[in-house]
Order: C-alpha cells, then structure tokens, then sequence
C-alpha cells in the first residue's frame, strides 16, 4: 500500500488494559511508585479501586500500531506528550495519520501524528518518525 | 516542606554515574508481553526499553530520580513526555553504555496557582563499538501544592 501525506495508519484497539500487566511492569521498571499497584492506596487521587497504567505501556499501544503499520524496525522518533491517566479496565484505541513524508535515495522517512485515546479523550498525543521502505 | 527552588536548580547538570546494562531475552519477552504485543523477531528489544534500560544502565534508578527530586506524596509526579530518538534498533544481549545527566530543571506555575517543578533527563546509550543507538530524554513534572501567600 502507496503510503502518502494524509495515509491512515491502521488503528490498533485494546479492549481492556490489564492491571495484572502493572505490576509485572513495575518489577521490570524497578518502580516503587504506588499508584501503578494499589488500588486501594489511590483513594486520595479520587480513583480507588482503580491502578494507574505506566506512562511506557501507554506509549506501547502507539509503539504495537506503528510496528505492526511498518515492520518491527521500523521507528526512528518518538515525542509524546501524556495528557491523561489511563488506568486499568480503560478501553484504548491508538491511532495516527502520515504528515510529512522526507527523504533521499537510500532513505525515506515518514512523519506521523500519533494519539491513543478512550471514548474520543486522548490520553496521549505526539509524533513519530518512521522509516519507509525504499523503492 | 517543598524542595527550594536553589535546590532544584542545583541538579541542572547532574551526571549519572554512567555504566553498562544489556537487555536479557527473558525480561524483553515479559516486558513485550505487557504490551501485549507478539514476541519480536531476530532479537529485537521492543521500543519501550528505552524509558528503563537507559535508567537502570546509567547506575540510577527511578527511586533515586524521586530522591533527587524530593518526591514525597502519592501522586505528586506526573509524566509530561518523552523524545525518544533511535538511530539502531534495540536488541536482546548487546552490552550498551549509558552515560546521561539531568538537563533541565524550572519551577513554574499552573493556571490554578500550583507550583510545579519540570525535571528533565536525557541518557544516551552506545553499542559495543561505541556507535550511538539511542537517546532517551524524559520530562517529568513534580508537583509542590500551592503558593503560601
């Protein structure tokens, strides 16, 4: 498929984001922050009972679309701004569109808006440079 | 008490200790796995090992960047970004320098009258030939409450 300005990156949907996933998270990460593993703990944020996902696994989701668009080596860039909480049992969808393509002979790159979202909210929203196969 | 201001400019500059951390298959297949992604192929490292190796590797740890920080309560780190750049992909059982420091500290103020303190660190990593592979730049914010008037 041509991949062009204006190109819709297809979307990767993730139907329920898994606390269980959190805490084996935060062993790898060495993160003693709380708020990714008790629930209860995070009453005084407003959201007992509920986990806060890890700003890395949020970005996944985007990081899974653009590999799965382009192939497993494919990314060069990522700059994301994280404008919201995604917390545990939130249904997700990351998404993003082509808008600048670069490049010379032996490169071509591939600038795309990225955004995950929940119920039209986004959680998170930024760039990525992305390397093109070369015809 | 909140970290003073003097304090938190002070760490502008601050080295990491710097060292060597390799990615083992085992904690790249778990961590892939809390993506929910496939397994990768060839040795890859999926994408996000960029956020931890580059920490771990550096001879720091998010429990001293919270340290350094002054960070007290639950809920007062927030993450505002990443730039994550890649210039080799990561890959499962190369030995990587990491050599980074912390470039950026500014207290600032929301719109509701919060002081915050926006913390920024930047590790570059380095293949066995000293090539680079990767630089991690992390903003963080540090909530400090309200202005005393």
């Amino acid at each position: 498929m041509k991949v062009e300005v204006g190109t819709q990156i297809p979307s990767l949907e993730i139907p329920s984001v898994d606390a269980q996933k959190m805490k084996t998270m935060a062993a790898l990460l060495r993160d003693p922050y709380p708020i990714h593993w008790d629930a209860e703990g995070n009453e005084k944020m407003g959201i007992k009972g509920k986990v806060v996902n890890q700003g890395p696994l949020n970005l996944s989701y985007l990081v899974n679309m653009l590999m799965q668009w382009q192939g497993q080596d494919c990314i060069r860039r990522l700059t994301v701004d994280f404008t919201g909480w995604v917390l545990g049992g939130d249904g997700l969808s990351a998404s993003g569109k082509v808008i600048e393509i670069h490049g010379d002979a032996d490169t071509k790159l591939a600038r795309c808006e990225i955004w995950l979202e929940r119920q039209g909210e986004r959680l998170l929203e930024g760039e990525a440079i992305i390397a093109l196969p070369v015809n | 008490m909140t970290a003073s201001e003097e304090y938190m400019m002070s760490l502008v500059g601050h080295k990491f200790p710097g060292g060597k951390r390799t990615i083992a298959h085992w904690e790249n297949f778990l961590l892939t796995d809390c993506t929910t992604s496939p397994q990768l192929k060839n040795g890859l490292a999926h994408p996000i090992a960029l956020f931890h190796i580059p920490i771990q590797g550096a001879q720091t740890s998010i429990t001293e960047l919270f340290e350094l920080g002054k960070v007290k309560d639950v809920g007062s780190v927030g993450l505002d970004g990443y730039d994550w750049e890649y210039f080799q992909p990561l890959r499962e059982e190369v030995e990587y320098r990491c050599d980074g420091e912390i470039i950026e500290v500014e207290r600032r103020l929301t719109k509701s009258g919060k002081i915050y303190d926006r913390f920024v660190f930047s590790i570059e990593l380095y293949d066995e030939e000293n090539q680079p592979v990767a630089k991690a730049t992390s903003f963080w914010r540090l909530r400090r409450g309200r202005v005393e008037s």
